[in-house]
């Protein structure tokens, strides 16, 4: 048994000890490093026959892209998939650990697993740490009660709609589906109109950008359409290749090898003072 | 014997060298119902008697193999409580696995870290020792496999194996029967004929069990209707 006395946080939770030291080292210029912000708009909205995802690809730093095509529709079981817009870690995690435990779920119930499931167990985790894990998500999934879609943030509320919006994005996303979603979509319809969201969040918010993700889920199972669109494609690359001028011109090379004399005695005293 | 008075605490070695504990748990195995394993060329087998206490259960309700990740399942002789307990523990693991390193488990980890947890139970306090033998099928990288996990937490690879009360039958029976390139099929129909062997009343598919896991390493249980299929052929 150890006799320091550790400083360990109660059952779940953070540790807030280091945040009188970060404020002193803030106030002398020393900032934390700045985490990847997914920026984002995601989007779901159900249509006839289930539910469809979209989400775009830009993943931010700051005001530096550092993902132009990354992932944000994250797999949680066969029939129910997760958009998560914040902090990128902490949606992934979120996402792989309930992920996780609706797996043992199957296991134990041998059943499919439930929208509301899925719900359930990231709105208690997400509440346990009081907004401190920045995952704002998507969830949208068909199960044998129905196609479902709820929105989750990262306080631990939830909704449940029939289109949603979530990300920096979300206002841009929201205008088209308000203005064009109506009940009984069919499947090209329901792409089509989510396509079109986030493509209104790509255009006209800084955070989200590059390709549409889609995702439909039915009952008979789902298809992942992984850049479904992609309308900012890199146009003015030249073909030719890019030459760089040349440098000083080299005149002379002369190299000198540094030859080390080493001396071995054999015998000899052991080392004096 | 001197060993008896050594055998009230798991946690102390008899003066022959052996835990009386342990023997005792080998022996709670070795009444339970019989059930095997037989590895093929292109997957594996695993089998048991489903002998219920009563015609009133409802035997669709007792599942005695079960699945432990989409690619390995598991079967046991000896007491079912424990066995629950240690399936429990196993998907777990697979499942905690997964998560860390992002790739199935292999099965031979797997059985290791099941045989860990039923050897910590014989080197606890206040804890016994669990009463079941298991039989770990499944189908990897590195093709199939079949370990055989014994309560003292040792565990075997094996081509065939049995256990519970047939054994020695059972064993004669598997290595007179058994060849290294069988087929899956074969390997099942030799399953069947095996528990045939030392089976009390008719078999059908109702009081067996099958589970088997192929080249497409899914593992799945036989609905009875499948198993009465087979039978069919081995008559």
């Amino acid at each position: 048994m150890s006799n320091s006395v550790i400083e360990v946080p109660p059952k779940g939770g953070f540790s807030f000890d280091l945040c009188k030291r970060n404020e002193m080292l803030a106030k002398k210029g020393v900032n934390p490093p700045s985490f990847r912000k997914t920026g984002t708009t995601i989007v779901g909205l159900v249509f006839q026959d289930g539910v469809i995802l979209g989400a775009d690809t830009r993943a931010t730093e700051g005001p530096i892209v550092c993902d132009k095509n990354c992932e944000k529709i994250h797999y949680m079981a066969p029939n129910i998939y997760c958009c998560g817009a914040g902090t990128a870690a902490d949606t992934e995690a979120v996402t792989d650990m309930v992920s996780s435990q609706l797996q043992l779920h199957r296991y134990h119930t041998g059943r499919e697993s439930r929208v509301v499931t899925a719900l359930t167990l990231l709105k208690r985790h997400l509440f346990n740490y009081q907004g401190y894990v920045s995952a704002a998500l998507v969830l949208g999934g068909v199960d044998v009660t129905g196609p479902h879609l709820h929105t989750i943030y990262p306080h631990g509320s939830t909704d449940t709609l029939p289109f949603a919006t979530m990300g920096s994005g979300s206002l841009a996303a929201m205008a088209v589906f308000e203005s064009k979603y109506k009940e009984g979509l069919t499947r090209n319809e329901g792409i089509e109109l989510v396509t079109e969201a986030i493509c209104s969040g790509i255009f006209n918010d800084l955070g989200s950008g590059s390709n549409v993700d889609v995702c439909v889920i039915t009952k008979g199972g789902k298809e992942y359409l992984r850049n479904h669109l992609q309308p900012n494609p890199r146009t003015y690359t030249n073909s030719k290749g890019y030459s760089f001028p040349k440098k000083t011109e080299v005149l002379l090379t002369k190299i000198i090898p540094l030859k080390e004399k080493v001396e071995i005695i054999e015998g000899g005293d052991a080392m004096e003072e | 014997m001197g060993d008896s008075q050594y055998s009230f605490s798991l946690t102390t070695f008899s003066p022959s060298g052996k835990l009386v504990q342990i023997e005792h748990a080998l022996t709670a195995v070795g009444s339970g119902q019989t059930s095997l394993g037989i590895k093929a060329a292109n997957g594996v087998v695993i089998a048991t008697e489903k002998k219920l206490p009563s015609i009133l259960v409802d035997e669709a309700s007792v599942q005695k193999i079960q699945c432990l990740t989409p690619n390995i399942g598991v079967v046991y002789s000896g007491m079912g409580p424990d066995f629950r307990v240690l399936v429990r523990k196993s998907r777990k693991q697979a499942e905690q696995y997964h998560r860390l390193y992002k790739e199935p488990i292999p099965v031979t980890q797997l059985v290791r870290e099941t045989a860990a947890v039923m050897q910590e139970f014989t080197q606890s306090g206040g804890v016994r020792p669990f009463g079941v033998s298991l039989l770990v099928a499944g189908y990897d990288d590195n093709g199939p496999q079949l370990y055989q996990v014994d309560p003292s937490g040792s565990y075997f690879s094996w081509k065939a194996s049995a256990m519970g009360k047939n054994v020695s039958n059972a064993k004669t029976f598997l290595e007179k029967r058994y060849t290294d390139d069988m087929e899956l099929d074969d390997a099942v129909h030799t399953a069947i004929l095996t528990l045939k062997e030392g089976f009390e009343g008719q078999i059908s598919g109702k009081n067996i069990e099958i589970g088997i896991i192929g080249t497409d390493k899914k593992f799945r249980v036989l609905t009875p209707a499948e198993i009465e299929d087979y039978l069919a052929e081995v008559e």
